[in-house]
């Protein structure tokens, strides 16, 4: 029973990544029906150029930026809806909304918001005589744009995923912290975080693997990938943008794959230990 | 019971079926290997040389992949049908392959793989020499030949803009040149003739006018953003100081007239304050009444006429203190046929590629658009009736010029360079020490992707 599907992950996702592999050694134009086998050059080529130092660094602070920023935010947030308010469905209705939207049009739309000479934010900042940033021609404006924008569209993952942490938590024991008099700040610190491990280790990994894959609202956002060139975006830009060239942009791809690998079992083999399981 | 063990098929055990799944993945491996030939010299780019076509029967269908150049996705479909009124044995549909001439492009490439190629395509003027090296498309010589295509009608300067080995690679279609657009309210304003100025240094003396004058507009003058073909214009402005970004292949981008022309646009940003750069669209600037000028495509024409609420006055593109004539490039997309497609493709597809360029179609495609009539019989007194500013892009025709190497033939040229130029506009980065960068990349790229492939 088991064979169709072997059969299936074989041929949609071991035979690309077979492949990939193979194109990575080929000096290889898109388009082209020929190429050249050039072993490892591509490899060289990249981390001996200047792009490399640029797109590792874009890469790590965007994916640094991003998992902290939706995590942080979206504890706070589980936090906030972890109350006995009135409104907190619609309020958790709306903080997840933005996470199932399409990215393209999350892009689009706030594109349009931060268009520094007829967007709603330079309007508002004109109004308190303040001058909108160059957020499309400042390379370092521009990934702060993408980053605040990734953030806001997936924070409510973090925050449901964080809510239903919070919600399973022991209430005798929390109960018993508060009569021996642990003050809110005290049981959170001490109690509700460390509980909270597993939730956060969860998220750390499948955060940091779809912010290493984020691509939609980077292309959308920043056609011209100034400020923005993570390393799968320059891998589409290389590939398929104006360079046209598949095995470079291949081993891009390769360094992308064997980056998540890496950190993945980084984060199974230690950063697992530290987690407390109830 | 024993069965026949010719046909018996024996029970999966867990042996066996290891056995399978690892023979499956294995052939899958194996398969992966398969792609583009490594083998052996290349081969050498292919002519239509050695078909008969007369031979040959046109395809009853075929494919058109535009990107619609020019908001023409109208009169495009209205060229279709015409043609479809004057012959009967191919039927042509429109593909809309993408919004802008990159995204054609992808689409095409990625179709060289993968199939479904189109049968007439729109080839930009910084993709169409890939094309060539690819050995993805026909050269057209022969078919425009048995086709009786008076080519010697096409606008010398656009229709050779695709020779190169003595052959024809496309023909012109979507053909622009950039065009000096003002706003004549702001000019009167300022006291100013009614023209544009006959060089940037000239202009430099009156854009302190037009900020004084008109201070609801924020600058003189707004350049194109990186990601709206600013390398295109820059090379009017290298031009008239008597620089080029590139001598056939020897680049030039860090040579002293290039290091001037951008220290003046970066001057006039950051010292004298009276130009800017836009953050997407120049043209939606100028025409929100943001900037009193912008260097566009003649393109955007009808476009900005549409768009702005003022009178739009345009004019040649300023020259420099080196030269003041030929310093506008020509730029645009012309229309080629793809090589892996059979040749009764081809041929319809040649026979589609003519019937647009017949004087009355590119006539008509200019008018709806602003791109400029391809061919010299063209009649356009309808249209200069109608656009008057439509005349100043054909009559700067012939003082235009082909393109540097260095943006049009290079792949990722074009980006580089723009990239470059916006890194010193507006991050103010040191000039010479950028251009030095930029040589030494479009160095790689000539040495690495195009160099090997020249024959």
């Amino acid at each position: 029973m088991a064979l169709p599907n072997l059969v299936l992950i074989g041929a949609f996702t071991y035979r690309p990544l077979i492949m990939n592999i193979y194109y990575s050694t080929l000096n290889w134009t898109l388009g082209s029906a020929t190429a050249t086998v050039v072993g490892l050059g591509n490899y060289v080529r990249f981390f001996s150029s200047d792009a490399a130092g640029t797109v590792l660094t874009t890469t790590a602070v965007f994916a640094v930026a991003t998992v902290g920023g939706s995590m942080v935010l979206g504890l706070l947030v589980a936090l906030a809806l972890n109350t006995n308010v009135p409104g907190t469905n619609v309020a958790r209705a709306g903080v997840f909304a933005p996470y199932v939207l399409s990215g393209v049009g999350v892009g689009l739309v706030w594109l349009f918001i931060f268009d520094p000479v007829y967007g709603v934010l330079a309007y508002v900042l004109r109004r308190f005589g303040a001058e909108s940033p160059r957020w499309f021609n400042d390379p370092t404006l521009s990934l702060v744009m993408v980053i605040t924008v990734y953030v806001w569209k997936n924070l409510g993952y973090c925050a449901v995923v964080y809510l239903a942490g919070l919600q399973s938590l022991p209430a005798d024991v929390m109960e018993a912290a508060a009569l021996d008099g642990a003050g809110r700040l005290r049981r959170f610190g001490y109690m509700s975080l460390p509980l909270l491990g597993p939730t956060t280790f969860f998220l750390l990994i499948t955060t940091i693997l779809s912010s290493l894959q984020a691509f939609d609202l980077i292309r959308i956002m920043t056609p011209t990938s100034q400020g923005t060139r993570t390393l799968i975006y320059e891998a589409y830009v290389q590939g398929f943008g104006a360079y046209q060239r598949a095995g470079y942009s291949a081993a891009i791809s390769v360094v992308l794959f064997v980056l998540l690998i890496t950190l993945t079992i980084i984060q199974i083999a230690w950063v697992d230990r530290k987690v407390h399981y109830a | 019971m024993k069965g026949n063990p010719l046909t018996m098929v024996p029970p999966l055990d867990r042996r066996r079926f290891l056995a399978i799944t690892g023979g499956g993945i294995g052939a899958l491996a194996l398969s992966a290997c398969a792609g583009p030939i490594t083998s052996g010299a290349a081969p050498s780019p292919t002519t239509s040389t050695g078909t008969d076509w007369s031979k040959v029967t046109p395809a009853p269908e075929i494919t058109f992949w535009s990107n619609h150049p020019g908001k023409s996705q109208d009169v495009e479909t209205a060229l279709i049908n015409a043609y479809h009124k004057t012959q009967t044995e191919t039927k042509v549909t429109l593909v809309t392959a993408g919004a802008s001439y990159e995204e054609v492009a992808q689409k095409f490439q990625t179709a060289q793989q993968g199939g479904q190629l189109p049968h007439v395509v729109v080839f930009s003027d910084v993709w169409w020499f890939r094309y060539f090296l690819n050995d993805s498309i026909i050269s057209l010589n022969d078919l425009l030949s048995h086709l009786k295509v008076d080519t010697a009608d096409y606008v010398e300067g656009l229709y050779k803009d695709y020779e190169f080995n003595t052959k024809q690679w496309a023909v012109p279609y979507a053909r622009s040149t950039p065009l000096f657009y003002y706003n004549k309210a702001m000019w009167a304003a300022a006291g100013l003739e009614d023209r544009a100025p006959k060089t940037w240094q000239e202009f430099a003396t009156w854009a302190p006018k037009l900020k004084a004058a008109n201070p609801s507009a924020q600058v003189a003058h707004m350049y194109s953003a990186a990601s709206d073909y600013d390398s295109w214009t820059l090379q009017n402005k290298i031009w008239g100081e008597g620089g080029a970004l590139s001598k056939d292949w020897t680049i030039t981008c860090d040579a002293e007239p290039v290091v001037k022309v951008l220290q003046f646009t970066q001057d006039s940003v950051y010292k004298h304050k009276w130009a800017g750069v836009s953050a997407k669209d120049a043209s939606a600037d100028f025409a929100a009444g943001a900037a009193a000028s912008f260097v566009g495509s003649t393109g955007s024409l009808v476009g900005v006429l549409k768009a702005a609420k003022f009178d739009v006055g345009v004019g040649f593109l300023p020259g420099g203190s080196q030269a003041t004539d030929m310093v506008c490039p020509t730029g645009g997309a012309g229309l080629g046929i793809p090589k892996a497609i059979t040749p009764e493709q081809q041929l319809a597809a040649a026979k589609f590629l003519a019937f647009l360029g017949l004087p009355e179609n590119t006539a008509a495609f200019a008018a709806a658009t602003g791109y400029m009539p391809v061919r010299k019989s063209s009649d356009m007194s309808a249209v200069y009736a109608k656009t008057p500013q439509a005349k100043i892009a054909v009559d700067q025709l012939s003082h235009t010029r082909s393109q540097d190497y260095a943006r049009v033939f290079l792949p990722g040229g074009d980006r580089e360079i723009g990239i470059a130029s916006s890194d010193i506009l507006t991050q103010q980065a040191k000039i010479t020490d950028r251009l030095a960068k930029l040589k030494s990349t479009l160095t790689d790229i000539y040495t690495t992707d195009v160099k090997p492939k020249l024959r």
